[in-house]
């Protein structure tokens, strides 16, 4: 039988995901090990890592890590041995963050240095490390930063993951220029609100009312988890091979208004 | 040291698929870019304390004058 064509195919690519322990990031992995991909699941939450790989095809293909982003070290063992175990690198999701809703008045500077370390310099170096010489398959590949519709758009209470998200929106931007020459495509995606473990305990999901409120925002309603798995498919595969520098809204029509 | 220098130096102009040698003319490398200079500049100044102006830098042909740069 003749093969079917699929340009969203990640067949015979070994595609990082971190914070794949939950929420968006286990999607990713359960869809890009359902389109062929090898995965390299990094994240904090051992139990839940443990599930992720009982839910993605495959599991005993894939490579796995409990490891804290922020120690850079140890990031560079560990990719460099999932490297060696399972050759370079085609794809990068980066996933792992943290939520909040936060007034002006409550913020200090310790949380904005939490926010900072774990949504924008963990995605930053791990990043760097991926693309390290020899880590990279030489052909290339896509990495993804994880923005926000707060990234651009303003919600009271949201300045500070606003911040982040804004940060990871323009790394992108500029690292897609200074990796094209080594056709490593840059993109970031911006979600609606999305319902998953870092923010169904947050006011505008877990209070019915504010999460009424929030529902009409989204021409669409809330996302789900997969919404936003599958657009990483597309980000990842070789149908984006002319996307670099962009970012995808994958919102529910939140931002349109 | 010879070598060290040489591994720092395809590690900052990013060469995986060639060795480099002292005569090199190492702005010929088909890897090379402006952000591999930033990058050597950067390389200079944390592994050998050796800072060098831009000026300067353009004088440097070869992977010997880079050498020699740390030398002094």
């Amino acid at each position: 039988m003749e093969k079917q064509f699929n340009p969203f195919s990640l067949n015979d690519k070994n595609i990082v995901i971190s914070g794949a322990a939950s929420g968006i990031g286990r999607q990713c992995a359960i869809t890009c090990s359902k389109m062929g991909a090898k995965l390299i699941l990094l994240d904090l939450n051992e139990a839940g890592l443990k599930e992720t790989l009982q839910l993605v095809e495959n599991g005993s293909e894939h490579f796995s890590a409990v490891i804290n982003l922020t120690d850079y070290n140890k990031v560079e063992e560990i990719i460099s041995f999932a490297v060696e175990k399972m050759g370079r690198i085609s794809g990068l999701l980066n996933c792992a963050g943290i939520s909040t809703t936060l007034p002006l008045k409550n913020a200090k500077p310790e949380t904005l240095d939490k926010f900072f370390q774990i949504n924008v310099y963990t995605a930053y170096f791990l990043t760097q490390t991926v693309c390290k010489m020899g880590n990279f398959s030489k052909e290339g590949g896509s990495i993804v930063f994880f923005s926000s519709a707060a990234g651009q758009y303003g919600e009271s209470g949201k300045s500070i993951y606003g911040m982040t998200k804004g940060a990871l929106y323009s790394c992108a931007k500029s690292l897609a220029c200074e990796l094209s020459r080594k056709n490593i495509r840059v993109n970031s995606i911006s979600p609606g609100v999305i319902v998953t473990p870092i923010n169904q305990n947050l006011p505008h999901i877990a209070d019915p009312e504010l999460r009424k409120q929030t529902e009409a925002l989204h021409l669409l309603g809330l996302g789900n988890p997969e919404d936003i798995a599958n657009a990483c498919v597309y980000l990842l595969s070789d149908a984006s091979r002319w996307v670099t520098g962009s970012n995808l809204v994958v919102d529910g029509g939140y931002t349109t208004r | 040291m010879e070598q060290k220098f040489f591994d720092l130096l395809k590690e900052a102009i990013e060469i995986e698929d060639h060795d480099v040698n002292m005569e090199d003319q190492f702005r010929e490398y088909p890897e090379w870019s402006s952000l591999a200079y930033l990058s050597i500049i950067a390389m200079l100044d944390e592994e050998y304390d050796v800072q060098i102006e831009e000026a300067e830098f353009k004088k440097l042909r070869t992977v010997g004058d880079l050498y020699n740069a740390i030398q002094k």
